[in-house]
């Protein structure tokens, strides 16, 4: 029992093992934190991503076949709750005319650009309603002077002209209002493989208003037509598509449907067997791993951290066990035998990892639960933004923490503490009591 | 006569330094009954040390047996003679060896958690905690308990350590030069509470010291030159020496 009594003793006697204890606390919290925001940021983005993403998307389908026979096969699916058809092209956005322009400044500072460049996205707005959150992000959008007037129909004619739906930003920034005429080029190439030959298309639309995703990655890209309009004037026949977009009942069970889709297009007609089902993550697969890469690299920095806070501890408990020389000599000539002398300092080491993880973990969640009021804080004092929330439309800093992780991190810290503990424990149990019994 | 309390029986103590091998203990023959006060007197380097931690279960012997009440017990495992030298012997040496970090009552208390678990240490504790009060009345330091050995004087430092070394109820304390680091008015008082401890509790002691006139109040003297015991001595019978 003398160890537990002893090793607390030596502990709160000696504020060095402080130094162990912060080090190791220092790199639990890093780690939870850095990890958690990391995370949080990581599942805002999908989340948003898959917001703007359907559940699953039949990429390029042949514009031969018209959608209504593909739409009774995807339907016919048993996870698939609607589909609806898009064409989608690009296009160039041509210069809004001569007004004052407006620059649309984000939090951070930086112009939010938007290029004329843009991904035309023709869709049936009736369809679409059940498949993507495009009725949403009307909706959603707060000025009314930008907003359509009836989400239900956005992109109904105007007058003689096909309508268009921009982002809010871009309207912004262009200062545009509704109604303002938009002018598109583009071109598509006719003719057969050797003589290729480029059309130019010119189109005018008018602008009835703005969406509003909550990824402003995918607002500065992307703007909607009625998919009608766009068959018009790509020349395409009635009831073509080149992308569905698909509901499923259980977006879980994602990667199975796709595949089974896949298959059934393939079956359906042979024209299809390259076409491909993706599902939302395959679509957003280089933005979602650039983050998960980013994550484990800062974990891999994280770590040298614990082991700092490890060459710490075992710099502190070693200079301990010499220290202690004498009072190994007289537990020993008390009835301490070497292996219970050595574990003295083991415990003082595993106490010393253990509130150090405790702490860690405490101050870890703390700080990762209020950081987003700290980042007000110190915006609103020194207009420091450390975690710009405006690049994904975030209302706060955001934050994920996984008990699980924590649990990984703790038992790292424990085990580093054992270890490290181990060696200054296992040259007391081989010191020679005598030695310091003999002298003072 | 009954039993010793503890006997040696040619106790041979070699150190290797190096390649050369020194050769301590030279077959020491001793032996120690129950309640006795032996004086181990001998000039510096002549091995008393040593002797002691041989004796003491700190020290292997190179050759020889150690018995404690007739068991031989040189052989036995690290654990097992750790369990005896908190079972049977106290120590007291000249330099205290207190732990700086404890108060006196916690030193002496510690003494006492060297074989038990955590939960029978729990139930006990009461009764532990006021037998290390107890021990530090004995010796007169129950006004003392929180001090901190930095703290306290010499002679209340040695009190202290004899206390811890009672709390175990050892038959036998073996002391190395106990009051060899104190003043003589100090040294006495220290002395006269060793022989207190001998006398009320039958404690046997083993006290190496160079004080002639100390060890003549012990009940026998054994007299160590260059690792053998050339003499031992009734002081408080006749006077007589017995040569061996
Ligand atoms: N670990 C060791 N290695 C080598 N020699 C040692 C060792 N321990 C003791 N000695 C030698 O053994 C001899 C006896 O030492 P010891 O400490 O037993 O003497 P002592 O009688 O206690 O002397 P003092 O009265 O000065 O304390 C000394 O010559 C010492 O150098
Ligand atoms: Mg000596």
């Amino acid at each position: 029992m003398y160890r537990y009594f002893l090793a607390l003793r030596y502990l709160i006697n000696r504020p060095i093992n402080l130094l162990g204890t912060i080090g190791i606390m220092l790199g639990v919290w890093s780690l939870i934190v850095v990890v958690s925001i990391f995370s949080g940021y990581l599942g805002a983005v999908e989340e948003h991503l898959r917001s703007s993403t359907a559940d699953l998307s039949v990429i390029e389908p042949p514009e031969t076949i018209p959608f209504e026979i593909l739409q009774r096969a995807i339907e016919a699916d048993e996870n698939v709750l609607a589909c609806s058809p898009r064409l989608l092209w690009y296009g160039l956005l041509h210069p809004f005319g001569a007004r004052v322009k407006s620059e649309v400044i984000g939090q951070t500072g930086a112009v939010v650009s938007e290029t004329n460049f843009v991904s035309v996205i023709g869709i049936d707005p009736e369809l679409d309603r059940r498949v993507t959150g495009f009725h949403g992000w009307l909706t959603e959008v707060i000025d009314e002077e930008m907003r359509v007037a009836n989400p239900d129909r956005p992109l109904d004619d105007r007058a003689d002209l096909p309508s268009m739906v921009i982002s809010t930003s871009r309207m912004q920034r262009e200062a545009a209002s509704i109604g303002d005429r938009i002018r598109l080029t583009t071109g598509q190439s006719s003719g057969s493989r050797q003589s290729e030959s480029l059309n130019f298309i010119n189109a005018t639309f008018a602008l009835s208003g703005s969406f509003s995703s909550s990824y402003a990655g995918f607002d500065s890209l992307n703007v909607f037509v009625h998919i009608d309009r766009m068959r018009e004037m790509l020349k395409s026949p009635a009831g073509s598509t080149n992308e569905i977009a698909i509901k499923l009942l259980d977006p879980d069970k994602a990667e199975e449907t796709a595949l089974r889709l896949t298959n059934t297009l393939k079956v359906l007609d042979p024209r299809m067997r390259f076409t491909s089902v993706r599902t939302w993550k395959q679509s957003n697969f280089i933005q979602l791993s650039s983050i998960e890469h980013q994550r484990s690299l800062m974990q891999l920095v994280l770590f040298v951290i614990m082991i700092v806070a490890a060459f710490l501890m075992y710099t502190t408990l070693s200079m301990m066990v010499t220290e202690k020389t004498g009072d190994i000599g007289i537990l020993t000539a008390m009835g301490g035998s070497p292996l219970g002398v050595s574990s003295v300092f083991l415990a003082c080491g595993l106490v010393i990892a253990l509130v150090g993880s405790v702490l860690g973990v405490v101050t870890g969640c703390l700080s990762s639960i209020y950081l987003d009021d700290f980042n007000q804080w110190l915006k609103a004092s020194f207009e420091i933004d450390l975690f710009p929330t405006r690049i994904y439309n975030l209302k706060s800093v955001p934050y994920s923490l996984d008990p699980l992780w924590m649990l990984i991190v703790s038992a790292i810290a424990l085990m580093v503490g054992l270890v490290v503990s181990g060696l200054p424990a296992w040259r007391a149990a081989r010191l020679d009591p005598l030695q310091s019994l003999r002298r003072d | 006569m009954s039993q010793p309390i503890l006997q040696a029986e040619s106790v041979i103590k070699n150190f290797r330094l190096g390649k050369e091998e020194i050769s301590v203990l030279k077959g020491v023959d001793l032996s120690l009954q129950s309640g006795e006060m032996l004086a181990l007197l001998g000039t510096s380097g002549a091995g008393k040390s040593t002797l002691l931690h041989v004796l003491g279960l700190l020290d292997p012997p190179s050759k020889g047996r150690i018995l404690y009440e007739g068991q031989e017990v040189q052989n036995l495992p690290a654990q097992q003679r750790a369990r005896l030298r908190h079972q049977k012997i106290g120590f007291v040496f000249q330099f205290y060896h207190l732990i700086p970090e404890l108060s006196a009552l916690q030193n002496v208390k510690l003494g006492s958690m060297m074989d038990i678990s955590l939960g029978a240490w729990w139930k006990r504790r009461g009764e532990l905690d006021a037998r290390a009060r107890e021990l530090l009345q004995l010796v007169g330091l129950e006004h003392r308990l929180r001090h901190r050995p930095a703290e306290l004087s010499g002679g209340e430092r040695q009190r202290v350590a004899i206390a811890r070394a009672l709390i175990a109820n050892p038959k036998l304390i073996l002391a190395d030069e106990p009051t060899g680091n104190l003043d003589s008015h100090t040294a006495d008082d220290v002395l006269e509470l060793l022989f207190r401890i001998n006398q009320e509790r039958g404690i046997s002691f083993l006290l190496v010291t160079h004080n002639e006139e100390l060890a003549a109040r012990c009940h026998r003297i054994v007299r160590l030159k260059d690792g053998v015991v050339i003499g031992e001595e009734l002081p408080a019978q006749t006077g007589a020496s017995q040569e061996s």
